[in-house]
Order: structure tokens, then C-alpha cells, then sequence
């Protein structure tokens, strides 16, 4: 057993190197498609987390009537904190909304007219964060029955054309890494099975002087493990070093809080590695099953 | 013909007969091939094998003699197993190759040794390492491989050769590496496939006194060829294909039938 598992990995070895152009070949087909796999992987994560972050940008704000007495706007706050839907309630005063009311005017060049008013018209107000957007009716629905609410902003179709895109988005994305991933496994056997035939005469004397099967398959095998594994090394060593590039793109394209950028690496080390030894395993097994069924 | 047991079965010891237990019990029980009643029909509707009787038994020199589509290559494709015949048995060294299962085809093959017109050596491999090969791929251990190839190529006679590769060599001499691969297994049975199409007269002298060297050491051969003069000069045991048919099979015949 440890006999046949060092011929056929010495084997393997022989045959990457006897054949190195093809086998070159195979590598450099192999690291293009990883980086398109790579590369999409980016962007779908981008995207989801940039979801996220729109997703969470969905409230609720509810003003509170003017003459509600602060103990029954406490107890509003504590209700809503008990919530399962809402992840978290902020209270903004009157104060703080005249003052980045004025702040929004100021932004935009417009005169402060707030200054020829007698007394503050806003009311106070509390923002209401969802733990999902599609929460934004029903929440808004309860709050509106609240005695010391005066008014809910009406968020209801934000919060659903927000759900609507992020949705397609999200089975978008899903399908087209499918499909890419379908694409990178046709073109990976096929460029395998090119390197299998140009060793079809070599197949044929191991089948006339009574080679086993298993003799046959597991260099192959190997060898596109090889092919694969090398060509998976070379694609995350070209990540690594473009990874201050790619992370910048992403928090400036899609303002991905570096939180999650740990864990994106840590993803991609084990998508491009296990796709290659993956693709470089099943291409080999499938280019020299063809010699093998007779 | 009918399969009756061998007279000498009875006087067997009970070793040899629980070993043979399970195999065809043929008149021919020694011999090394058997063919009863074999056809063979491709897929295609090509008839290539009718009515075919073969008995090869062991130490034998038959030359399979007939023209291009005669069925020589489609005997061949049956021995090694590459086909399946439509009809009747072919009894290879005591199995039924029509029986065997897939797993065990790699076993039987290794009792052939083939030799072919274009040789089929690796082009990148050492004469030694071309013979090697053999051994190496049907999983024999490394210690064992070292001897029975310098035996082989001894035998054939390329022992100062054994470090060439394929293109350094005469015709004569790949010839002789792929016979030295073919016997490193100590086959029962040597197929040679128009050994010596490829080769100018001479050399192909050197390969037929090869292979009768290797029959005097008590191996099997089983040569088909369209070589006439070398047919007819030795006398041996000639059998005739014509249209998927055996028309002849005489000792000490001539390529042609002696009208």
C-alpha cells in the first residue's frame, strides 16, 4: 500500500515535469480561473455586507407627542427594548433635532430660519433599529397605536423596495457564483483531460502489460492535485500580495467595515485551496476514466 | 470438439487439482489457449470471427497467417481481452476470459507478453526503464524489478544498451526492448503482432531467431505476420484466417496452401 502511494506519487511527479509545458498549462488555467472564482467571491461579500449595512439603515422613527410625560416615554422605551424584531432604540430630544436640523441646513448653504423662531417646533423622537427591514411595517403599525406618539415617519416602502433589491441581489449573486463555478470545472477538465491525452500511448502499454486500474488512475490523480494545490498557492500568493489594494477597493466601494475583512481571508484560503485540489482531483479522475471504461 | 477431462487428471496430486478447481477442464488442459465455437460480431454488424477452433498448448510456435480484415487482429483483441467474443469460449491459461470480471483482466493480461509492429515504447524512458515499466506499474516491489529486468535484457541481448533511449536505437533493437518487456513478467503466453512489419529483411531474421530462442526456453508464441519467406522457411504450425474463418491450420506448413 505505501509502495503503490509512493509509485503513483513519484509517478505524478515524473509526469508534471516530463510533460511540463501541458502541465504549465494546466497550472496557468487553473490560477486564471481561481481568480475569477477569487474575484467574484470578493465582490459577492462586498455586496452582502454593503446589504447589510443598507439593511440596517432601515428605521423606524416615531415623534413623540409634545405634551407626553416622560414617565410614559421611558416605559415606551423599555417596551420597545423588549422587543425581539428591534436591535436598538435611540432617543433623540428636542434639542438634538433642532440642532442637526440646523446642522443639515447649514450643510447644504440654505439660511438658518430656525433663528426667527420663538420656541423649538420639533418634537423629540425615538429611532427605532431593526434586526431585519421586512420588521419596518409591523413596528411602525405598533407604534402608531401608542398613546404618547404623535406621528410615525412613514418608512413602509423604503424598507420594502430596500427587501426587494437586496433580495435579488443576494439569488443574482448566488447564481452567477454557480454558474462561474460550473464554467472554471468544464474548462479545468478539459485543459486536464488535453495533458491525459498527450499520455494516451503511455495509458495504453500500462493497460497491455496488466496494470491495474488503480495503477493507472491515482498518478493522474495526483498530478492534477498538483495542478491544482500549485495553481491555488500561486493565486492566494498574488491576493496576498494585492491584498492592500483589494481591501481599500472594498471599503471604498462598498464600505465593508474591516471587521469582516479577517474573516473574508480566512474564506478565501479555504475556497481557493479546497477548489483547487478540487477541480485538479475530479478533472483528472474524469479525463482518465475515459482510457479505463473498456 | 467435445471438453473432455485429461487422462493424466486422476494422477494429479490434490494440491494441483484444489488449485485448478473452478477452471474449464479441456482435452487441452495443458494448453495455454483454448478457442471452442468463437464468433465475434462488432457492433457495428461486422462479422470478423466465425466458427473458430483454436488449441495452442504450451511450448508451441504458431504462426496466424491471412490477409488484411482475414480476423488476425480481431484474435488478438480477444486474447488480451480489449473485445468480448459474441459466441463461445475463450479459455486463456485455464480461465474464461468471457467470465472474468473487469477486476481481474490486469491479472490475466500480465500472463501475455505483447509485442507489437510499432514497438509502443515510451519515447522518454531508458531501454531499461521501458522494461521496468511493466513491473513498476503492476505493482511488483523494487527489489524484485532490479534482477528480472537485467535477466531480460540479457536474454535479448541488450545489456550494453540498457541505458539508451528508443531514438538512440535500430529498429531491431526496440523490437528486442519491447520483446525483453513482454517476457519480464514470465508470461505462458508470447503475442507477436507483425513483429518484423517494420524492420528490413535481416533484422527481421534476428527477431524471428529471437523468438524461437524464447520458445526453446519453453514459452508460448503466437505470431501473426503477412511475411511469407519467413513462414515458409521455418515449417511450423500455420494457421490460416481467411473472411473471419480458420481455412487452414497444418504443422509444418507454408504461408500458402500447397495445391
Amino acid at each position: 500500500m505505501i509502495g503503490f502511494v509512493v509509485f503513483s506519487l513519484r509517478r505524478a511527479w515524473q509526469g508534471f515535469w516530463r510533460n511540463a509545458l501541458m502541465s504549465i498549462a494546466a497550472t496557468a488555467t487553473m490560477v486564471l480561473m481561481l481568480v475569477l472564482l477569487a474575484g467574484f467571491w470578493i465582490i459577492q461579500t462586498g455586496l452582502l455586507s454593503a446589504l447589510d449595512f443598507t439593511e440596517s439603515k432601515v428605521e423606524v422613527v416615531a415623534n413623540i407627542k409634545l405634551d407626553a410625560a416622560p414617565a410614559a416615554i421611558t416605559e415606551l422605551q423599555t417596551r420597545l427594548e423588549a422587543m425581539p424584531e428591534v436591535a436598538g432604540v435611540s432617543f433623540v430630544t428636542r434639542e438634538e433635532a433642532l440642532a442637526r436640523f440646523q446642522q443639515s441646513m447649514r450643510e447644504q448653504g440654505r439660511e438658518d430660519l430656525t433663528k426667527y423662531l420663538d420656541s423649538n417646533p420639533l418634537t423629540a423622537s425615538y429611532e427605532v433599529k431593526l434586526i431585519d427591514p421586512s420588521y419596518a411595517t409591523p413596528i411602525a403599525d405598533r407604534l402608531r397605536e401608542e398613546p404618547a406618539v404623535r406621528n410615525v415617519l412613514d418608512t413602509k416602502d423604503t424598507a420594502q423596495n430596500v427587501k426587494a433589491v437586496t433580495d435579488i441581489l443576494r439569488t443574482a449573486g448566488t447564481v452567477i457564483l454557480l454558474v462561474i463555478g460550473v464554467i472554471v470545472l468544464f474548462i479545468i477538465v478539459n485543459t486536464i483531460r488535453l495533458a491525459v491525452v498527450a499520455r494516451a500511448e503511455e495509458i495504453e502499454i500500462m493497460r497491455l502489460v496488466g496494470a491495474s486500474d488503480a495503477f493507472i488512475r491515482w498518478p493522474f490523480v495526483f498530478e492534477g492535485a498538483m495542478v491544482g494545490l500549485l495553481g491555488a498557492g500561486i493565486t492566494l500568493g498574488g491576493l496576498y500580495l494585492l491584498s492592500d489594494p483589494i481591501g481599500t477597493f472594498m471599503v471604498d466601494f462598498f464600505r465593508v467595515l474591516p471587521l469582516s475583512f479577517g474573516s473574508l481571508a480566512r474564506d478565501l484560503v479555504v475556497l481557493v485551496t479546497s477548489a483547487g485540489l478540487g477541480l485538479g482531483v475530479l478533472g483528472s479522475w474524469l479525463s482518465v476514466r475515459t482510457y479505463l471504461i473498456r | 470438439m467435445t471438453l473432455a477431462p485429461s487422462p493424466s487428471a486422476a494422477s494429479r496430486s490434490l494440491r494441483d487439482r484444489i488449485r485448478r478447481r473452478g477452471r474449464v477442464q479441456s482435452a487441452a488442459d495443458r494448453a495455454v489457449l483454448v478457442m471452442h465455437d468463437v464468433a465475434k460480431t462488432y457492433p457495428n454488424g461486422k462479422t470478423a470471427l466465425l466458427d473458430v477452433d483454436l488449441v495452442i498448448p504450451e511450448g508451441d510456435f504458431v504462426f496466424l497467417v491471412g490477409p488484411s480484415g482475414a480476423g488476425k487482429s480481431t484474435i488478438i483483441k480477444l486474447l488480451i481481452r480489449d473485445e468480448i467474443a459474441t459466441r463461445g469460449q475463450v479459455v486463456l491459461d485455464g480461465q474464461d476470459l468471457a467470465r472474468l470480471p473487469r477486476r481481474a483482466v490486469p491479472k490475466i493480461r500480465r500472463k501475455i507478453g505483447i509485442v507489437f509492429q510499432d514497438f509502443k515504447l515510451l519515447p522518454t524512458k531508458s531501454v531499461w526503464e521501458n522494461v521496468a515499466f511493466a513491473l513498476e506499474v503492476t505493482g511488483s516491489p523494487r527489489r524484485k524489478i532490479r534482477p528480472a529486468v537485467d535477466r531480460v535484457l540479457a536474454l535479448v541481448g541488450l545489456t550494453a544498451q540498457r541505458s539508451q533511449i528508443p531514438s538512440q536505437l535500430s529498429g531491431g533493437e526496440q523490437q528486442r526492448t519491447a520483446i525483453a518487456r513482454a517476457l519480464v513478467h514470465d508470461p505462458r503466453l508470447i503475442i507477436a503482432d507483425e513483429p518484423t512489419g517494420n524492420l528490413d529483411p535481416l533484422i527481421s531474421w534476428e527477431i524471428i531467431q529471437l523468438l524461437l530462442r524464447i520458445n526453446e526456453l519453453g514459452v508460448t508464441v503466437l505470431m501473426a505476420t503477412h511475411d511469407a519467406d519467413v513462414v515458409t522457411a521455418l515449417r511450423k504450425r500455420v494457421v490460416a484466417l481467411e473472411e473471419g474463418r480458420i481455412i487452414r491450420d497444418e504443422v509444418g506448413g507454408a504461408y500458402h496452401r500447397a495445391d
